[in-house]
């Protein structure tokens, strides 16, 4: 007994000049109350298998064959009103993006009505009080929830918003697209054991699309994995991770940065006389040269509007100093709204400090006038999250990468800025004739984000901002990236600030991790410690979030009490040529 | 307690809007190198044969019946007071009509043709806009709204001469100009609002058939943003009805910043179409300040001008306090 059997589906997108096939016949089953993850890359079919079982794929697409049989009808047979009726009431889809996913300017409630009243169930105000009131708490929302409007919820509100809305009419399959995708991992081990929760209590089916395969291991009974519109492997989720038969599916788990096995060459332990020398330093002193950036007790205080809205403090006062002779790699780790972009701005000379002062090789960065300021932007680079918003659509990619060599005047004549580009190019492992000369858009993430690497080390800065560099890249380049990233330290001498949400890619790049939480810095150390040895209860929750693709390995209950999140920092030691000194033990 | 603290100073700031702008009205036309009495007097001058050393003694005569002997400050100031209260003086072309009586006599024209003309096109606009980008496989409403688009690239003047020409002269169906017959005296009789609405049919049409198109670009491209959001996703993976989605997904979110051009357009009605009022003769604010321009009216165009900031003003008052109501993403 199925509850879904999908055969020989077939999507194919006719643009003016070809056929592009993006499923090319798909088939598989899905058992009652089944949970099963359809994974694999951009690009792989796996979203577009999903949007052709609710018959939601768009001209120029069209589903050329096949057929979708959830309890023996066929899905793909009915027409326009049928299908629009068999969706929410059969089969409920759960978006990507949850953050747009909900009208802006209608309360919750009125959302969850509305689709239910198109489906022929109208309720009276008092049941339809009632009704929103025990929806939302089957996803652990407040009953008040429902009278807010999308902008006054948290993301992970949103999308539990979203799965109660989606499941409303008790469907027969759930199928849910990167329901997490954009949530740190504390609140998506919340939000995925939330929708399970509710799985299980209808009974229904649950396809889950992603391509995270530690959250798969930890969420799903069966991993189907989709490469090029085609299934690669379909196998139960114990069988996957210990034995993967397609190549594929063992690149994607092996992708994953997993927190135990670090190569021995990238275990690095504090030298302990080093880090005793420098943590001597007068906190405020005057810095010596081999300063290269020093935070002196620097807070970030947003003020409020002219009228409501408080004052907000992004960044407690911090003080650290980075040194100009050993290149290092900090990894500022946090979940948004924790103040790790705010730092990286502070750096970056985009925002001024409210308080203390930000010092460059030993000269204030908001003394300094044009001349000095140039240089310091010259010397300061930083590669952002998204690699597309970060080049100019209309210019080939050459010019992107030839303009600060010109701004700077770094290379005269065009065969040196040439020959630079292409060395830089051959650095962070791309083929110089197969980029160059391309626009943006004809190029992957994984390219246009190595690119972004490549410009920053031909200016050779001294310190590379790096923000959430790889979380908008395919799994498979992540570790690419990041490794570019590493050589930038160990061949160039450039010292790396990485932010990120993501503990664990952390580990695997950084010399030295700090974890922040509400503009605070919780705890500071070698990643080996701060993730093996995690002392602050909030690390410790993080850590635990952390997925790991390895079913045997269950997630550890979540810790739903903030219980000691806002106890004093702990701090592991030193590192050589970084050192975090004062201010930052008070709780905001 | 937020809500009132913010209404105050959005009045505060109407207030000081209004002083600021004034302001600069009063001291822009002072830069100009021409004096209304002389430029009056030269012209007497010439046609009636006053010697000029009479007319000297008439401009320092009239300099001061004005007030224009005295030093800037104090004209300033009293201009300050007399537009608190809405006191503008004599007509300097229309002497000695008040200006306020001037305005008063022209203003129910304009509102009257410029409110109707402007809600009907924006909602007809709006409509045709939003449906073509609803549709975007229906031939005949990418026909309609881009025609639209064409029209409203042809000014109102330009529409109006056309209408005037077919409508008036070669089928005689409506008036060539004026606001109404010149044999008739204005009386609150259904005799006369008939023959007004024939009078207005011609200018509203072509201020009608021009701003169409403009409202139905505007929301027909805000309708296309909107369908690619993801709220429009989800709301077709939960199955509602196409017309739910429409009207309570697609316009209800495409049409905020036209409402805000909408509401600024409403602050600049009160100038009226100046170049329609002028080609069809209507006795509106956009006639008088034309002619207030060419006579170098001073008070008048004071006047005309202060009148349309105080709406311009208001209307974005209207926004600021109308939007919140629209957008729960700006209440505070």
């Amino acid at each position: 007994m199925t509850l879904l059997t999908v055969r020989d589906l077939r999507v194919d997108y006719f643009t003016t000049t070809r056929v592009i096939h993006a499923v090319r016949g798909a088939s598989f089953d899905l058992a009652p109350a089944e949970r099963v993850a359809l994974v694999g890359e951009s690009g792989s079919g796996k979203t577009t298998t999903a949007l052709a079982l609710m018959q939601m794929i768009d001209k120029p697409g069209r589903i050329t064959g096949g057929n979708a049989l959830l309890k023996g009808q066929d899905l793909l047979a009915l027409d326009h009103e049928q299908m629009r009726r068999a969706r929410l009431s059969r089969v409920a889809y759960i978006p990507q993006g949850a953050m747009n996913a909900l009208n802006p300017v209608m309360r919750i409630r009125d959302q969850m009505l509305d689709g239910m009243a198109d489906h022929g169930r109208r309720m009276g105000r008092a049941e339809a009080r009632d009704f929103v009131a025990a929806a939302l708490e089957g996803v652990g929302l407040p009953a008040d929830v429902g009278t807010r409007y999308p902008h006054q919820l948290s993301g992970g509100m949103k999308q539990r918003a979203c799965i109660a809305i989606s499941i409303a009419m008790k469907p027969d399959l759930i199928i849910a697209d990167e329901p997490t995708s954009a949530l740190d991992v504390i609140t998506q081990q919340q939000v995925m054991e939330t929708l399970i929760a509710a799985q299980e209590q209808i009974g229904c089916g649950l396809l889950l699309i992603g391509h995270d395969m530690g959250l798969m291991a930890q969420a799903t009974h069966r991993v189907i994995v989709m490469q090029d519109g085609l299934i690669a492997e379909d196998a139960p989720v114990d069988r996957i991770f210990t034995a993967p038969r397609h190549p594929y599916s063992r690149m994607l788990i092996e992708s994953v940065p997993s927190l135990g096995d670090v190569p021995q060459d990238q275990v690095r332990e504090p030298q302990k006389a080093g880090s005793a020398a420098v943590l001597a330093m007068p906190a405020t002193g005057d810095a010596g040269p081999s300063e290269l950036l020093r935070f002196d007790h620097v807070g970030k205080t947003f003020r409020g509007g002219f009228f409501g809205g408080g004052d907000v403090r992004a960044l407690a006062p911090v003080s650290f100093a980075l040194a100009a002779d050993t290149p290092q790699i900090v990894s500022v780790v946090g979940q948004s709204g924790s103040g790790k972009t705010t730092l990286a701005r502070l750096i970056l000379g985009f925002e001024s400090p409210s308080e203390g002062r930000i010092l460059w090789r030993g000269q204030p960065v908001d003394a300094m006038g044009g001349r000095a300021r140039a240089g310091y932007r010259q010397q300061v680079q930083a590669v952002f999250q998204d690699p597309y918003g970060s080049f100019n659509p209309f210019y080939q990619v050459d010019r992107t990468l030839k303009l600060p060599l010109v701004n700077f005047d770094i290379a005269a004549g065009t065969t040196d800025r040439r020959r630079r580009v292409e060395a830089a190019c051959s650095a962070v492992g791309l083929n110089a004739d197969e980029v160059l000369g391309r626009f943006p858009h004809e190029l992957s993430g994984g390219q246009r984000q190595r690119l972004m690497v490549a410009r920053a080390l031909m200016i050779g800065p001294p310190l590379l901002v790096a923000d959430e560099p790889v979380s908008m890249v395919d799994a498979s380049l992540r570790m690419t990236i990041l490794n570019n990233i590493r050589e930038l330290k160990d061949q160039f001498g450039i010292s790396v600030i990485y932010i990120t949400h993501d503990l664990a890619t952390a580990y695997h790049v950084s010399d030295y991790v700090l974890v922040m939480h509400q503009g605070r810095i919780v705890e500071a150390g070698p990643p080996r410690a701060v993730i093996k040895t995690p002392g602050h209860p909030y690390t410790r929750a993080l850590v635990g979030a952390i997925p790991w693709p390895d079913p045997s390995r269950g997630w550890p209950p979540v810790g739903r009490s903030r219980a000691g999140w806002d106890a004093a920092p702990v701090i592991h030691g030193g590192y050589p040529g970084f050192v975090l000194e004062s201010g930052l033990a008070r709780a905001a | 307690m937020n809500y009132l603290i913010g209404l105050l100073r959005h009045v505060f700031m109407l207030l000081a809007v209004i002083w600021a702008a004034a302001t600069l009205n009063f001291f822009l036309p002072q830069l100009a190198p021409k004096n209304p009495i002389t430029e009056k007097l030269t012209v007497l001058g010439e046609t009636s044969g006053i010697s000029s050393a009479q007319i000297v003694e008439l401009t320092a005569a009239l300099n001061e019946r004005f007030g224009l002997d005295r030093p800037i400050w104090e004209r300033y100031l009293d201009y300050l007071g007399d537009i608190a209260r809405f006191d503008f003086g004599q007509s300097i072309s229309n002497y000695p009509a008040r200006v306020s009586d001037l305005i008063a006599q022209a203003i129910p024209w304009t509102i009257g043709l410029m409110v109707s003309t402007t809600i009907i096109s924006f909602v007809i606009g709006t409509l045709i806009g939003a449906w073509a980008a609803w549709r975007r496989d229906s031939v005949l409403l990418q026909a309609v709204s881009s025609m639209l688009m064409v029209f409203s690239a042809i000014p109102f003047y330009l529409i109006g001469l056309v209408l005037i020409y077919v409508f008036a002269v070669r089928l005689g169906w409506f008036p060539i100009s004026g606001g109404y017959s010149i044999f008739s005296i204005p009386a609150p009789t259904w005799e006369f609002a008939r023959e007004v609405l024939h009078h207005s049919v011609l200018p509203a049409l072509s201020i009608t058939i021009a701003s169409i198109g403009i409202w139905a670009v505007g929301m027909r491209g805000m309708m296309v943003t909107v369908q690619g959001e993801d709220y429009m996703t989800f709301a077709r993976a939960r199955g509602l009805t196409n017309r739910r989605m429409f009207l309570n997904y697609g316009v209800r979110n495409a049409i905020l910043p036209q409402v805000t051009a909408l509401a600024l357009f409403f602050g600049q009605i009160v100038t009226g179409a100046v170049l329609v009022e002028a080609v069809f003769g209507y006795p509106g604010m956009g006639l008088l300040l034309l002619s207030s321009i060419t006579l170098f009216d001073y008070p008048t165009i004071y006047g005309i001008v202060f009148i349309l900031i105080v709406t311009i003003a208001v209307s974005m008052l209207a926004v600021e306090l109308i939007y919140p109501l629209l957008d729960p993403r700006v209440r505070r």
